[in-house]
């Protein structure tokens, strides 16, 4: 299945998310993270891409997996956080 | 004495050139083969910038651009779409260690843009820092702006709109709804000005460059002298344009 939602984060910027998934199992099989948000350093939104294949599409082991991927990475980003990532992701389900 | 930036007004040159040209710089800086640098510089032919994580062909009407004789080209900096015509575009490259750059990337940003204010007000026009990455005039954008952080350095550049033309800009942008179009470009009316706009004509782009310089070496307390791209700069920049800023891969990698 393919999916994309678009998502304002609320004091930030505008999320676009592009998901592919296992509508069987709700697993991820592929993410684009999109937008005019910023994230330090840059690179680490393919890694944390490529880190969220396979991960389950539930609020909360998506908010856990996408929390740890940022601390593992050091990664901060302005105009965009965990809660607007979990948020974008979910859309592309309704 | 005061400690002394690199200034560098590059003039006009195309999108390839002018994204490899600031990236040239970050790394030449970030080695210690450059002092602090503040560059100005146009877009000719105009172009498209699009933000690292954005998507090329959902924010840009490729077709459109080149119809137009648009250049396209995506940063190395996060944030948003910007069509390039009428505006005095700035960089500024700093090692992340110097005492004037906040460690914090938000104030590093108030702190840039205060550059930028002190310079528009030399040109008698008052505005001020909007966060993220915005200065308004009048309670409208007339600056944009976007960092980013490699190795320790700081690069930040912006635009500061000299004339808008949002129609013609909503000609080249794709949006969401087709259906809101009208809307959106009323709404972006109402939203963005120009220094014409502000002071009632359209300014010289050396005049802005030269208040930014003054708005920089207040907000800094240096002095910014005149100086030139190296030759490493200038290999580096080569090798940039045409390996990256040029690539479709590059371009349209997202």
């Amino acid at each position: 299945m393919k999916a994309n939602s678009t998502y304002k984060v609320p004091q930030g910027k505008l999320l676009k998310i592009s998901l592919e998934y296992n509508e069987n199992k709700e697993l991820i099989d592929k993410i684009s993270i999109m937008g005019d948000f910023f994230a330090y350093p840059e690179e680490s939104i393919e890694l944390l891409e490529k880190e969220l294949k396979n991960v389950s599409l539930n609020e909360n082991i998506l908010s856990k997996k996408i929390q740890s991927i940022i601390q593992k990475y050091d990664i901060q980003f302005i105009g965009l956080d965990c809660e607007g990532l979990v948020k974008g992701i979910m859309m592309c389900l309704k | 004495m005061k400690e002394q930036w690199r200034l560098l007004n590059t003039g006009h040159n195309n999108a390839f050139v002018n994204m490899a040209l600031d990236n040239a710089i970050l790394s030449a800086n970030r080695e210690g083969k450059v002092p602090p640098t503040v560059r100005f510089y146009g877009w000719t032919p105009s172009a498209i910038s699009i933000g690292y994580f954005q998507s090329l062909n959902e924010e840009v009407d490729i077709e459109q651009c080149k119809n137009f004789g648009v250049d396209y080209v995506r940063r190395i900096t996060g944030g948003g779409a910007v069509f390039h015509e009428k505006e005095v575009t700035y960089s500024i490259v700093v090692p992340e260690s110097h005492p004037s750059m906040p460690k914090n990337i938000l104030k590093s940003y108030s702190r840039i843009c205060g550059a930028i204010i002190k310079g528009l007000d030399k040109l008698d026009i008052k505005s001020k820092y909007v966060p993220i990455n915005d200065i308004i005039a009048n309670g409208k954008k007339i600056s944009g702006n976007a960092q980013t952080r490699k190795e320790n350095t700081v690069l930040q550049h912006g635009t500061i709109i000299t004339d808008v033309d949002v129609e013609k800009m909503f000609s080249l942008l794709k949006v969401s709804n087709e259906k809101i179009k009208d809307k959106l470009i009323e709404d972006v009316k109402q939203r963005v000005t120009s220094i014409k706009h502000v002071i009632g004509k359209e300014p010289l782009f050396d005049d802005v460059a030269n208040a930014l310089k003054v708005g920089f070496e207040e907000e800094f307390d240096v002095d910014l002298v005149k100086g030139e791209i190296t030759e490493f700069e200038k290999k580096l920049a080569k090798s940039y344009e045409y390996a990256r800023f040029s690539k479709e891969e590059w371009n349209f990698r997202r």
